[in-house]
């Protein structure tokens, strides 16, 4: 982390900054530790033989009840948590967020309907759900670090 | 656009973390607003300039001459 400090005793100014740099820290670790939690649990208490990863959703088995709080959890993880994070962001992270949804959210609009034509055509296999999380997540976070690196 | 910001704010001797934390804003918004990547909203270009007790034309530069 680059302070750019002066000589001294931090001022109040850098006091806050740093607060505001912990508590985004412990979003950060917040939101990986859900992400984990959820991959843990689906991966140890997974009754078939589905995978996550390989798009296979039809023979996954999760026991009900654990089923429903990896839901809850992926709420939180996925929708409160950004939200919150939101709303603490100033103008400039905001802008860097919103070319990574966008970024995230063409793809999707785009690669969808490539998917589907280039499946039809005989090119690619069949679209499927994974397939589609993964265009949307890993073109969001290729907006982002493009953001990040041009804003 | 052009801004003075990094010139107010070496003339306190302050950090862009100093400055942030005065602004409520990231050091990267800081960083990015000195070196003229990110145009501040509105709202924070009062808060800069309350700050610096000055008016925002006189800090924010847009190139127009009119």
């Amino acid at each position: 982390m680059i302070w750019n400090s002066k000589e001294g005793t931090p001022g109040p100014g850098e006091a806050r900054t740093r607060e505001r740099q912990r508590r985004q820290m412990f979003y950060i670790g917040l939101a990986a530790l859900i992400g984990g939690a959820a991959g843990f649990l689906t991966g140890f208490f997974d009754q078939g033989h589905g995978s996550l990863f390989a798009g296979d959703f039809a023979q996954l088995k999760l026991p009900p009840m654990l089923a429903l709080g990896l839901a809850a959890l992926l709420v939180g993880g996925f929708i409160l948590l950004p939200l919150r994070g939101f709303g603490m962001i100033d103008d400039y992270k905001r802008q860097q967020n919103f070319v990574g949804f966008t970024g995230g959210c063409l793809s999707v609009l785009a690669g969808y309907p490539i998917w589907a034509v280039l499946y039809a055509g005989g090119f690619v296999p069949a679209p499927h759900a994974f397939g589609i999380f993964a265009i949307a997540y890993v073109s969001m976070v290729l907006s982002f670090l493009y953001a990040r690196w041009r804003l | 656009m052009k801004n003075r910001l990094k010139v107010l704010r070496a003339e306190r001797d302050w950090s862009q973390a100093e400055l942030a934390g005065r602004l409520d804003v990231s050091r990267q918004a800081v960083n990015a607003i000195e070196t003229g990547k990110h145009d501040p909203s509105l709202p924070l270009a009062f808060r800069i300039a309350r700050l610096f007790d000055m008016r925002i034309e006189d800090i924010f530069d847009d190139g127009d001459p009119a």
